[in-house]
């Protein structure tokens, strides 16, 4: 009977959603009862190693730190996948017969290049866009038309201006 | 403080609550990563392998004062290094405990004539629960102090105090 069906998965869905709120929710509040919570400047105030803090934490960071933390991500992913692979299909991974061993080293090496080559892209788009250079600068696109748009200032060689 | 602090009269309940909260708290003090001076040295090796701080749960040495328990002050505390104490123990979440290591934190030690640049005892910027001399004192008596201070959380309670009669 599939509506008889249907009901018991409503009830076991409906305990289930019941049991994870309960358990998060008398968690919080056997914390919140026992917990003391007296809250004082110093203790709401940001740590910075027991001195006095100087400045707001909410400031404005360059954007110029999130590039450089994807082309971090970049390399790093390359070399936590490329290591492991190298060891392990180097070693042939147990294949018997010579034609295993380079049917497996083959289809190891398609499949990396592949996943390099998606990785190359990101990597060209940043090459081909300057985000490898920490002080941008406009030469790498020269163009009349910069001049007349900023007022036949020339913006060229100086830092932070978008390209 | 605690919503069930002070509320209710010493009972079976409430020292059942008791018994679970000091059996948590006094097998995890977990420490500030903090060292002022040579004591610093010992500390580390009591939290090392051969005298393992972590047998007591108190081996998971924090990076910041919001995650710690205990400040195991070891080492000379410089007056210029008493304002970041005092900060520090300011910072740390309730509650909080203050162990003071080596004759230097408990009383000024070999600075307490000449050191015009040491504070005369730690007590003096943070209330301190267990006082460990020496100079400096061997992993065996941090370890003693620590136990110390397990044996005087597990007499805390969260039961009204009685009334004078």
């Amino acid at each position: 009977m599939p509506a008889e069906g249907g009901v018991e998965l409503l009830q076991g869905l409906g305990i289930f959603a019941l049991a994870a709120f309960l358990m998060a929710f008398v968690v919080l509040l056997i914390g919140k009862l026992i917990r003391p919570r007296t809250l004082s400047p110093a203790k709401t105030d940001a740590y910075e190693c027991g001195e006095v803090p100087i400045g707001p934490g909410w400031v404005q960071f360059n954007l110029r730190f999130y590039v450089v933390a994807l082309v971090f991500l970049i390399f790093d992913v390359e070399i936590a996948l490329f290591y492991p692979w190298a060891v392990l299909y180097g070693g042939g991974l147990g294949a018997e017969s010579a034609a295993d061993l380079y049917a497996l080293r083959r289809a190891a090496l398609f499949d990396m290049l592949f996943f390099f080559g998606v990785i190359v892209v990101g990597f060209v788009y940043l090459w081909r866009f300057g985000y490898l250079d920490w002080v941008r600068v406009l030469t790498a696109r020269e163009e009349p038309t910069d001049a007349a748009a900023t007022g036949g200032v020339d913006l060229r060689g100086r830092s932070g201006v978008p390209q | 403080m605690g919503w069930l602090r002070n509320r209710f009269e010493e009972n079976f309940a409430i020292t059942t609550i008791d018994w679970a909260l000091n059996w948590a708290r006094s097998n995890s003090v977990w420490p500030l990563t903090f060292g002022l001076a040579c004591c610093a040295i010992e500390m580390m090796a009591a939290g090392a392998s051969r005298f393992d701080l972590d047998r007591f749960g108190a081996g998971a040495f924090r990076a910041t004062p919001r995650q710690a328990d205990l400040m195991i002050v070891a080492g000379t505390v410089t007056f210029k290094m008493a304002a970041r104490i005092r900060r520090l123990y300011e910072q740390m979440p309730e509650p909080k405990y203050v162990l003071a290591m080596g004759a230097c934190t408990v009383g000024g030690g070999p600075y307490y004539k000449y050191g015009y640049h040491v504070v005369k005892g730690v007590d003096l910027i943070v209330p301190v629960d267990v006082y460990v001399p020496g100079c400096p004192p061997r992993p065996e008596a941090l370890l003693e102090g620590l136990m110390r201070l397990q044996e005087k959380i597990r007499k805390e309670t969260i039961a009204k105090k009685a009334e004078p009669a």
